[in-house]
């Protein structure tokens, strides 16, 4: 049977998602409190639309929540997001709950409330902007674990301070590793006494908060 | 700057929404000498409070972590959160208990539906709608008993006239 995915709240980001979500092959019912908005979704093929408050029980039931699979509250309040999330969870047994969360400093809490994955726009963006305006010389970033990992390639310039040293002398923080060297046509999994040359690809593995400080050790910028 | 609020007591409210439930325990608890702080985002709210209102207020976002922080809510010995928005409600009851870990947390629910998400956490809640129910039906109760003792007088009157 097709993944049944219920999205509460958000015009554009309800609408962009449910598109891509569709092509995917997924079933998917949207709920919006506004009438107008669900007369805009609503022209969408296959989309099931349900105008309606997505935090009251009734609303949900009109949704058919009991037989969704995933639940992602994208509403522009965060009480309602983690409101929808927990009704969702406890009364519709919806196994799979996603919220968007404005305040970053909600993150964890929503997390301890139970809910599986905790979206935060804010944060999202600014790491991207950040990336975006710091990072050139890194070609791929993969955030992983809702953004608090990440996987970058990072390239290593001639002019770097690590050239020629083991991987053991370089001064890493330890939040971080090295999971592969890329050298030319060959690919290593490094070990302590792996020497980087000039020209090497390394592939970091790293969280967020310590990404900055690891690319900067290793490319000397 | 971090204020020490009521150094060394034992019995320490904090209300959040200054509507006109949260003004009036307010007041009352403030009348009774203890000590109470209220929060509420829109300072004109405050008006609500009478003169003799002795507490502290805090002007801000109920559902900010700082906000909650700056009342020193963890070493409240109630909470009552009595907003005007039902999820707002369950979110601030929630964050005070699993965030500040306050032992007694009250709020108030309009929507009674979602009362078993509070169940869960051991918040208490206070909804509107059931109480003003029960209070209708008792003066139903009453009245219908009024009723039938007049009826009952009657037939006995009309009785003891045959």
């Amino acid at each position: 049977m097709k993944k049944q995915i219920l999205l509460v709240g958000g015009r554009s980001k309800a609408k962009s998602l449910a598109l891509s979500l569709l092509n995917k092959g997924y079933r998917v019912t949207i709920i919006n409190d506004n009438y107008e908005d669900c007369i805009k979704l609503a022209e969408m093929k296959n989309l099931d639309v349900i105008n309606g408050d997505g935090s009251k029980p009734f609303v949900l039931e009109d949704a058919n929540a009991s037989n969704a699979d995933i639940v992602i509250a994208l509403t522009s309040k965060d009480e309602d997001n983690l409101v929808i999330c927990e009704l969702c969870k406890k009364k519709f047994g919806i196994k799979k709950t996603v919220a968007l969360v404005n305040d970053p400093k909600k993150t964890e809490f929503f997390y301890k409330m139970g809910i599986d994955s905790v979206v935060c726009a804010i944060t999202a963006v600014t790491n991207i902007i950040e990336q975006q305006a710091f990072l050139d010389e890194m070609s791929n970033v993969i955030p992983i674990g809702e953004g608090r990992i990440q996987i970058a390639e990072v390239p290593i310039p001639g002019s770097s301070p690590i050239v020629g040293k083991k991987l053991w002398e370089i001064n890493l923080p330890k939040e971080v590793i090295i999971g592969c060297v890329l050298r030319g046509n060959s690919t290593m999994i490094p070990r302590g006494d792996t020497r980087i040359l000039a020209g090497d690809l390394l592939v970091l593995i790293s969280d967020t908060k310590h990404e900055m400080e690891a690319i900067k050790e290793l490319t000397g910028r | 700057m971090k204020i020490k609020l009521f150094e060394n007591t034992s019995d320490y409210t904090v209300i959040i929404g200054c509507g006109r439930l949260g003004a009036n325990i307010a007041n009352t608890l403030s009348d009774e000498e203890s000590n109470v702080l209220i929060i509420d985002k829109d300072k004109s709210s405050f008006r609500k409070l009478s003169p003799s209102y002795g507490g502290l207020m805090i002007t801000g976002d109920g559902t900010d972590f700082d906000v909650l922080s700056d009342a020193q809510i963890e070493k409240a010995t109630a909470v009552v959160v009595v907003t005007n928005n039902d999820n707002i409600n369950v979110m601030i009851a929630q964050i005070a208990k699993e965030i500040f870990n306050v032992n007694h947390v009250i709020a108030r629910l309009y929507d009674h539906e979602r009362e078993f998400i509070y169940k869960e956490f051991n918040i208490d809640t206070i909804c509107p709608a059931i109480l003003s129910a029960n209070e209708i039906n008792k003066f139903l109760l009453r009245s219908s008993t009024k009723n039938e003792k007049s009826n009952h007088n009657k037939i006995s009157m009309q009785k003891g006239v045959i």
